[in-house]
């Protein structure tokens, strides 16, 4: 059970950017996507969620054998899918607090109770070590890199979703940030949920430690391998990975 | 004090140069570069007359849009004008002992003549066009406030001007009048229920605000759906030193032309004009505001936010204008207004006349939609599309909201315009799903 990505093809207005992905996550499984800019991580990853401005032309996004590539975002998210964005949108008048809230709520049949969400803020809050006057901010608006990525993850936290793809939650945190971010999805991280990491560097993979690493060029995914995969990635780089697909000749 | 059959005749001169004034003028069409006309075309004016009403001893006996929108335990004096006609006030009386008036400017003419000559009309002449004019040769009841010298108000001083009745014509005159280093709030509405018909509310609204005194100024209208048209100037004097805060608010009118404009008269005075409108159905709102620095060492800061849903058509004219001589002036005006729907016209028109130098003065305008990428993020959320455009346009209304400083008005309003966002929730959602 879990998330399964099959021979999925997008594209944006002018060029095809996805070329026949397949990816299978499965719930307690870690994995990490890692890939050159600009070879369609987060095109992946918005995709996944259904985001309108990337057309699907062929292939399929399931969830527990359940297929929702036509699925509005929002039931995407209700069914367990959740995306922490590389760049998180603004929401300008909306406190940390009430949107949590939002979302909370819209996964759930009765209104969670004012003191029962209060609680569970607040006990997230203490795990990834926010400032409760946090909560007060609207949401992303003037917060840092950091506090953004944070702020992701509280949602991530607050939600508890199926499968969870963290877009380059990474970047933008200093040292301390990241271990206690990290800390926080391997709280999270557990047999009922799945992780996809997409990520540059493999420092973070040093804290959550992926059972699968996949890496994507031009908009495919074209080496599969464990955990030491990344590592031979960082020593030799996207372009061992490169001459080597091309010498099979697959790309 | 004078015997007051003279300050009778004070007035008496004024409405007969007025009537003139406004026999003499044809009924005004507003044009403006682009596509923007504002037409009085299809108001049967011979058709509208004044109403008249008589006194009320409590609110409930008032149509309910008053009830639902001032409650008589949160003022310190309140004003009821029905129609033609004053027809509920109340002051507290340790107020009036204070000597603060509230009362029709009918009476003030009688009671407070000296005070009434010596402001009335100073920064608003009849001869600036019909409609000036009407609401000088005119005016019936009215309102006059009067706050003394050092004397602070915590509560708002309030008047209401009410329309239930297709057919009246309202001629509206308010004339307020804040002394030295006094402080207070005041707020003027301009309610309607859903009426059948045509009405007009012609207002004219001055106030002055003296030497060192604070001000809050706040303005709502929401005349229902009915045909209520609404033309109307409001003009606001900043005495040095003085602080005005001024939050119009347009939540509703079948047409609306309103000429604001807030003068920052004498060196050290300071505004803040925000205003926020919200325009739907076939809904036509003409506004042009000036932010007029006739002194240097003056500052001031414009905002205005809007939002148009169905056919409305909202166009927002905001001047900076920074007088010779009117050196170390800092200002700026931003306006933004937000379509959410595909037929909604919108303008945003900043614009600025700067005759000094050794001034700072900036100023912008734009038209946008709802944001894409923050509905799909809230979706992502699991927040469904329609929610999440209301929680944004909400969130963008929101540091407008906040400015009013005063709790009851903003959740007044917050749910106007939630209720406005039900109403039009399947357009909204679908004008932003069609992208
Ligand atoms: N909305 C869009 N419209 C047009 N082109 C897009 C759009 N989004 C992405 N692209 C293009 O698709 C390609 C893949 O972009 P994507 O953001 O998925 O890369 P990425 O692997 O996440 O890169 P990075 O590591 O820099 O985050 C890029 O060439 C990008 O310019
Ligand atoms: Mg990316």
């Amino acid at each position: 059970m879990g998330l399964e990505i099959r021979n999925l093809h997008v594209r944006t207005e002018d060029r095809e950017i996805l070329r026949g992905v397949n990816l299978k996550v499965e719930k307690g499984e870690v994995h990490a996507l890692m890939g050159p800019n600009g070879s369609g991580k987060s095109t992946l990853a918005n995709t996944i969620m259904g985001n309108p401005t990337y057309e699907v032309t062929e292939g399929q996004v399931l969830l527990n054998g359940e297929d929702l590539t036509e699925a509005e975002p929002d039931e995407r998210a209700r069914a367990g899918l959740f995306l922490a964005f590389q760049y998180p949108a603004t929401i300008p008048g909306v406190s940390v607090a009430n949107f949590l809230r939002m979302a909370v709520n819209a996964g759930r049949d009765e209104a969670i109770k004012i003191k029962d969400f209060g609680q569970l803020m607040r006990r997230n809050m203490e795990l990834l070590r926010i400032d409760p006057e946090f909560s007060k901010r609207y949401l992303n608006e003037g917060f840092s890199g950091g506090e953004k990525k944070r702020a992701e993850i509280l949602q991530l936290a607050m939600l508890k979703p199926q499968i969870a793809v963290l877009d380059e939650t990474d970047s933008g945190l200093d040292i301390d940030a990241l271990r206690i971010v990290s800390e926080g999805v391997n709280a999270l991280q557990g047999p009922d949920m799945g992780t996809l990491i997409i990520t540059h560097y493999t420092r973070i993979l040093g804290y959550i430690r992926p059972e699968f690493v996949h890496i994507m060029l031009e908009g495919r995914i074209v080496r599969e391998g464990g955990a030491e995969l990344a590592d031979e990635l960082e020593d030799k780089g996207y372009d061992f990975v490169r001459e080597q697909v091309e010498a099979s000749g697959a790309a | 004090m004078r015997p007051s059959f003279l300050e009778a005749s004070f007035m008496e001169e004024s409405r007969r140069g007025a009537l003139e004034v406004y026999e003499r003028e044809p009924v005004p069409t507003w044009r403006r570069s682009g596509f923007w006309t504002t037409t009085l075309r299809k108001l049967r004016l011979d058709e509208l007359e004044p109403r008249h009403h008589g006194f009320v001893t409590s609110l409930d006996e008032l149509p309910g849009v008053v009830a639902q929108a001032v409650d008589l335990d949160e003022v310190g004096g309140l004003i009821v004008q029905r129609g033609a006609s004053s027809v509920f006030s109340y002051l507290d009386p340790s107020l009036a002992a204070q000597g603060v008036v509230l009362t029709s400017l009918e009476r003030a003419v009688e009671e407070h003549g000296d005070l009434v000559e010596r402001w009335y009309g100073r920064r608003l002449s009849a001869e600036e066009g019909k409609f000036a004019a009407a609401t000088a040769a005119l005016w019936t009841g009215g309102a006059f406030v009067h706050v003394p010298r050092n004397v602070r108000v915590e509560k708002p001083l309030q008047v209401v001007y009410l329309i239930d009745e297709p057919g009246t014509a309202q001629y509206a005159r308010t004339l307020a009048v804040v002394g030295e280093l006094a402080e207070c709030s005041l707020r003027e509405y301009g309610l309607a229920p859903d009426i059948d018909g045509q009405a007009l509310h012609a207002g004219a609204f001055e106030l002055f605000v003296g030497a060192g005194a604070n001000v809050k100024l706040a303005h709502l209208q929401d005349w229902g759906r009915g045909e209520v048209h609404d033309i109307s100037t409001k003009r606001v004097e900043i005495a040095r030193d003085a602080h005005c805060s001024w939050v119009p608010i347009h939540l509703g009118g079948h047409l609306t032309k309103q000429t604001l404009d807030i003068v920052c008269a004498e060196r050290g005075s300071d505004m803040r004009h925000t205003g926020l409108y919200f325009t739907e159905g076939d809904e036509h709102l003409d506004l042009f505001t000036t932010d007029l620095h006739e002194q240097g060492d003056t500052t001031g800061d414009t905002v205005w936010k809007g939002a148009l849903t169905g056919d409305s058509r909202a166009s927002y004219e905001g001047l900076i204008q920074i007088a010779k001589g009117a050196q170390n002036t800092h200002t700026y005006l931003q306006t933004h207004s937000m379509l959410l729907s595909a037929k909604a016209k919108a303008d945003a028109i900043p614009s600025l006349i700067v005759e000094t130098d050794s001034v700072s003065a900036s100023h912008g305008g734009t038209v946008g939609e709802i944001d894409e990428d923050q509905v799909f993020f809230m979706m992502a959320r699991g927040i469904p599309r329609a929610e999440a455009v209301r929680v944004l346009v909400e969130g963008y209304f929101e540091p407008v909201v906040q400015r009013l400083g005063d709790e009851s008005l903003e959740t007044l309003v917050r749910e106007r315009i939630a209720a406005k966002l039900v109403r039009a929730e399947d357009q909204v959602a679908a004008y932003s799903a069609r992208r």
